[in-house]
This record gives structure tokens, sequence and C-alpha cells, in this order.
């Protein structure tokens, strides 16, 4: 039977100090999947390496690799790490385990910051790169193809994507619940701490129409305004900006108060009380909090950002639950596939016997039928065929539906009186589940539940 | 005059869909953030409209005229006229927030509209009142679902106010659209509701020359009529003209559309209430 296995160590099961050690820089990675693919009874594998985690998974012939398998791999592609004890840190999970978690690492719901962006990718890198060094099977290539669709899935019908986890993006998403079009308006930064200066890059790249960059070292604000092709003003000139500016990213060393009532009172009317978006990034603060009080003016300082980034967290985590449901209609798509694969070669060594059985007496009385005439010989052959067909089909479907394969084929066996070496090995399929047309076998490795079939299977996914 | 029980029973089956069309909207805001089946409670309103349309027709076609002097007809074509309105706003800039309201409205008004006509039967225009009055009943009508449709707007504005500055970020919070499409949404149904108002106006005070010779009716209802109606037109006529001059935006300008939206609501249901079930003129 081929088993699934999966081995890992994540930033839930182990300090950074770990992490960092048994992440594989890019140039050990290729060498690593070599080792491991050459490793007695694995058929397939794939390594997925990023600063977080480290996923192995394989597919093995009959026997499950014990957890000391991953720790004797990891321990021999990292020697820096042969003093360090792995297997505490170490995660082992098989079967369905092992694939629902590689699909809930893909769509993002096993990261530190639930629904980013990037591991999808950097398992689909793994894949690619796992793939040139002929690592990757039927099997790995229909684990690795429905976790991108569950990922997928999950960026689509749920919103586990669409709120921000971060204090500048959290700032834009604030900034579109109050203004709609963004190529009208205008960005004060006032200021160049590095947080304001990320909002105020998040905010150019959401299209808005001018930046202007104010500080009290002018040559520093012109080298900034210069780096986001902003315009420069000077710190007297601070009214008749507020007068057009739209949004104010405020993150100043100043000790005082730069923006008070009365001078965002006199913008206010300068403005016509159009809708003004502070935010206060600065501690100590540089907005008056006074300010939120005037009207049409929206004031947000660094716990209010805080704030919406932990309620966006709080309703990805609600989310995730969603996203789970959808990983687990997805495992139950993989298990059917994985079940009608496994019952494959099993099929066939019925059909090849039921098939000579056939033959054996069709010839037994081929003298009877050599006398009828050649249609009534015809309709004796599709009549004594349909009956085995009409016959076996109930069989096929016990067996699809099995929960125990390999108890129900031992039933069935004895049942048809069939040879222990019925099932006969078929060539190997490619990566791309294709058969391979090469004289080789599956040599020792067994059979039973094989990728190595040329059976067709309806419906099946290829990469 | 009677109903006929056909129109009474597509008013039902538009009732019926109205309020799908509100459950439907409301869980999609309670359950989740990104809509499962977006186009459900769109059909469900697309189905109650064409049902109520179907009714307003058998109503008219049963009359021979336009019918909407008394409340149970006026109400029946506001909700009508609301429903299409969001509609057309819903396949232009997309503020579903907007239907879980106007759903709800119009599931009353249609159920009102049912109530009526079983408890009063009799209550409906029972002869022609031609041309111009026709058109005022319309644009009255209109006006009224384009001032219902502004204040909806501007509840939501004074609402995703309180949120940004309580800090609140909830799931309906996150389903409001900025305060920059409300804003500008307000204006356009307030400039709409104002010049449906205005047209409307004329046309009565055309019809009350040609029938009395005068623009003010002899009678006190008339009177009364004529001054709530020209109240509200200065209301609306303020809103317009405060925004046209940029002195009221955003929050006042939303709570100048409640308050316009209020005072031609109470009028509308004042003159109903005086003119016990028919035109307050006639």
């Amino acid at each position: 039977m081929i088993k699934i296995t999966l081995a890992g160590v994540n930033h839930k099961t182990a300090p950074v100090e770990i992490r960092e050690k048994i992440a594989y820089p890019k140039e050990h990675f290729a060498p690593a999947v070599k080792a491991l693919a050459k490793e007695e009874n694995v058929l397939e594998c794939l390594i997925v390496s990023t600063c977080n985690r480290v996923e192995i998974l394989t597919i093995t012939s009959n026997l499950y690799p014990e957890p000391e398998f991953f720790t004797r791999f990891l321990a021999k592609t990292h020697p820096s790490l042969s003093s360090v004890p792995i297997r505490p840190h170490l995660y082992y999970k098989v079967d369905v385990e092992a694939v629902e978690h590689l699909f809930e690492v893909t769509a993002s719901l096993d990261s530190m910051i639930i629904g980013e962006p990037q591991i999808t990718g950097q398992v689909k890198e793994a894949f690619e790169q796992c793939r040139k060094e002929e690592a990757i099977g039927p099997y790995i290539n229909q684990i690795f193809q429905r976790a991108v669709s569950t990922a997928k899935r999950v960026r689509s019908e749920t919103a586990i994507s669409h709120l921000p986890v971060s204090i500048s993006y959290a700032a834009c998403q604030l900034a579109r619940k109050i203004f709609q079009e963004m190529s009208n308006k205008s960005v004060l930064l006032l200021g160049g701490g590095e947080m304001a200066q990320l909002t105020a890059r998040h905010m150019k790249k959401m299209g808005v129409c001018s930046l202007t960059v104010m500080t009290r070292d002018p040559v520093k604000g012109k080298a900034l305004a210069e780096e986001y092709g902003a315009s420069y003003a000077p710190m007297t000139a601070l009214g008749d900006t507020l007068a057009v500016a739209d949004m104010v990213i405020c993150s100043t060393g100043a000790d005082t108060y730069l923006l008070t009532v009365p001078i965002m009172e006199a913008a206010m009317e300068k403005r016509g009380y159009r809708p003004l978006f502070l935010i206060d990034i600065a501690v100590p603060r540089n907005i008056d909090p006074e300010i939120s009080r005037l009207s049409n003016t929206f004031l947000y300082n660094i716990d209010d950002l805080k704030s919406v980034v932990e309620s966006n967290q709080k309703e990805r985590e609600m989310e995730a639950f969603a996203a789970r449901e959808i990983v687990r209609q997805e495992i139950a798509q993989f298990q059917k596939w994985r079940a009608d694969r496994s019952t494959v070669p099993l099929i066939q060594a019925l059909r090849q016997h039921t098939e000579k059985i056939h033959q054996t007496e069709v010839e037994r009385f081929s003298r009877t039928l050599d006398a009828l005439p050649e249609d009534a010989r015809k309709q004796v052959l599709i009549l004594t065929q349909s009956l085995i067909n009409k016959m076996l089909h109930p069989t096929y479907q016990t067996l699809r539906n099995s929960s125990n394969i390999e108890e129900s084929w031992e039933w069935i066996s004895r049942i048809y009186g069939l040879p222990p070496d019925a099932i006969v090995s078929a060539p190997p399929l490619d990566s791309q589940g294709i058969p391979q047309q090469s004289e080789s076998s599956s040599g020792d490795k067994s059979v039973l539940d094989s990728p190595y079939s040329n059976f067709p299977i309806p419906g099946e996914q290829s990469c | 005059m009677t109903i006929s029980p056909l129109e009474i029973l597509l008013m039902e089956m538009a009732s019926g869909f109205y309020l799908g069309a509100f459950l439907l909207y409301l869980a999609e805001i309670l359950l989740t953030r990104i809509p499962r089946i977006p186009w459900a409670p769109l059909t469900a309103g697309i189905g109650g409209v064409l049902f109520q349309s179907l009714a307003i027709f058998i109503r008219f076609g049963f009359q021979g005229h336009v019918a909407l002097l008394s409340l149970r007809e006026a109400l029946s074509f506001f909700s009508w006229s609301l429903v299409l309105t969001f509609l057309y706003l819903e396949h232009q800039t997309k503020v579903r927030i907007l239907g879980l309201f106007i759903f709800a409205i119009a599931f009353l008004s249609t159920l009102m509209v049912i109530g009526i006509s079983f408890h009063s039967p009799m209550f409906s225009s029972q002869q022609s009142i031609g041309l111009l009055l026709s058109a005022h009943t319309i644009l009255i009508d209109l006006g009224l679902a384009s001032a219902s449709l502004a204040f909806i707007v501007s509840l939501l504005y004074i609402l995703l106010d309180m949120f940004l500055r309580k800090k609140i970020f909830n799931r309906f919070f996150s389903r409001i659209p900025s305060l920059e499409t409300l804003d500008r949404l307000n204006t356009n149904f307030s400039g709409l509701g104002f010049v449906f108002l205005t047209i409307g106006l004329i046309f009565a005070i055309i019809w009350s020359w040609e029938k009395f010779g005068r623009a003010l009716p002899y009678d006190s209802r008339g009177r009364l009529a004529f001054i709530g109606a020209i109240l509200v037109w200065f209301a609306y006529m303020a809103i317009v003209l405060l925004r046209w001059r940029r002195r009221f935006l955003g929050k006042q300008a939303a709570y100048l559309s409640i308050a316009g939206f209020l005072i031609f609501a109470a009028t509308m249901l004042a003159l109903a209430f005086f003119s016990q079930g028919t035109h307050f003129i006639l």
C-alpha cells in the first residue's frame, strides 16, 4: 500500500534558533531533495522550506517512515544540527492528516499571520524545484494540485485575505472607508518616521494624486520627497497644505502637538469642511486628540490602528473556520481519488482473471459455437461477456466503496479463486501521469495500491 | 370600485419576495463577509418587482387611468419605484447594504397595501383625474421615493461616521460603502427628489388654476395640502442650495436630508389622514 507521511518543524513547534538552522538555503535545497528521493522505499517526495517552516512529504511503499527517519535525514543534510535534538520539535503526520496539513499550509491557515499570501507561492516554488529533481510522481502531483486549488478556494470564498493585519495597510483600509476615489486625493506626510513612510508608500500604491513631504529639516525632507516622487513644503506652509490635503500622516520627533484645534479649525474652514483623515503614528503624539471632535475630521493614533489590526486578526481567525470546511471538502475529494486509484490494479487483475476463464470456456465450446451461424455466434459471445460484466459490477462497486481495500481484496480473491500473483505490474507513470514505455518494472516495491498503473481513471487530474 | 383578487394575490407574491430578499440580505451581513450566493437576494427582489409591476398594471388597466390617489395606491407605487431605483443603483454602483433597508421598506409597504385592501376594499381612485393630476401624483411619489433613498444613505452616513469616530469595526462597518460614496448618493437623491417635487407641484398648481381659477384651493384641506407642499419644497430647496454653496457637507448634509424626508413623509401622512383615503383636493 502507498503510504503518505509528513514531518516538519514550524513556528509553533520550534523557536527561531532551531528554525534558522533547519531551513534549507537555496544552494542546499536541490541536493537535499535528491538525497531524500534516493532513500530506500521513497517513491516521491516534496520539501517545503521557508523561514517559518520546513515540511517534508514522502510517498512510500508499504511502510511509513518512522519519525527517526526524518530526524536522521535532517541531521544528515544539516551538519550544524547534529548537536541539536530535533525530535522534540518535529511533528509527524500520516495519510489524511499529512495531506490535510499540507492543504492548510498552502492555504495559509497554519501561517504565523493567517491568510498571508506568500506561502502559496513558496509551496509552488518548492514543487517546481522538486519536479526538476525528478522527485515528483502522480501522488504528490495530485496532492499539490489539490492543495493549490484549496488555497484558491479559500482566498476567493472567504475573507481571510481581505483584512489587513499591518498598521500601514490598516490605515489604507480606513482611508478607503472615508474616500471612494483615490486618484483625486492628496496626502501630506508630516515628518519622516519609518511607519509613516511605509503608510505613505501604500497610499501612493493606492493611486493618490499627490504626496507632499513636510519636515523641519529641509535637506532631509527634500531627499525624502525625491525618494517618493513627492513635493516638499516647509513647515511654515502647514496651514495652506492642510487646506488642500485629504489625508495627513504624522510622525515627527516633536514632543508637543503640531496640529492643534485652532490650526485645524482654520484649515477646515479653508477647505470647505471636506473630510480629512489624520493618522498620528508619532509617540509622543503630534496631533491634539481634541481635533477628533471637529466635524468631518477622523483622527487615528497608533493604538487605534493597532485595535483595527487586532480586530482584523480576530476576523481572520473566524474566517479560518469556514476555510477549514473547504479543506475538509477537498480532503474528501482527494480520498475519493485515492480510493479509485487504489482499486485500479485490483479491478484490472479481476478482469484479466475472468477474461481468461471466458476465453477458456469459449475455446472449450468452440466446436458447438463454430457450428452456429456467424451472427448467432457473435450474439452468444456478447451475451457471455455481458453476463460477466453484470456479475462483476457489484464487486467493482464494493471495492471502490470499501474503507479497507486490503481486506476486501482478500475476500474477493477467495471468492473468485484468484491466484496470489493475480495483480500484475504495469509500466510506471511519469510525473504527468502518462505510462512510461521502458522495460523496467517497479522491482521489489509492492504494486498493490501502487501509483504505477496504466489503468485509466475517468476524470483524473494531471499537472 | 372593488379590488381584483388577482391584484391582491400578485401583491402578496411581491410582498413574499421582498421579505425573502430582505432576509437574504440580512443573512449575508450577519453570516459571511463574502456573499456565498450574491445573486440570490437580487433575484428575489427582481421577482418581487415583477409581481408588483403586474399588480400595478392590472390596477391601472382596471381603472382605465393612472390610479395613485388613495394611500393604498400611492404606497404601492412608492415601494415599486423605490425597488426599481435600488435595482438600477445596484447595477451601477453596487451598494448592496441599501438592499437591506429598501426591501424592508418595500415589504412593509406592500404588507400595508394588502392590509388596506382587505380592510377597506373600496378605498381606491374611482374617477379619471386627467393628465396633469396623473403626472403630479407620479412625480410626487417618485419624489418621496428619492427622499427615502436620501434618508437611508444619510442614516448610513451617520452610522459610519459614528463607527469611525468610536472605532467600532464590525461586519456592518465593513459592508457600508465609503463616506464619500454615501455623500454623493445623498446629493444625487436629494437633487432628484427636489426636481420631482418641483415639477410635481408645478403640475398641481396648473391643474388647480385650470379647475379653480387660482393656485391656492378654497377649502381648508386644500390649503393645508398647499402649505405642507410648500414647506417640503422649501426644505428641499434649502438642502440643494446649501449643498450647492458648499456650506453643508457630509454629516450636516445627512442631517438635513433626514429632516427633509421626515417633513415630506409627515406631510404626506397628514394629508392622507385628513383626506380619509382619497386625494385631498378632489
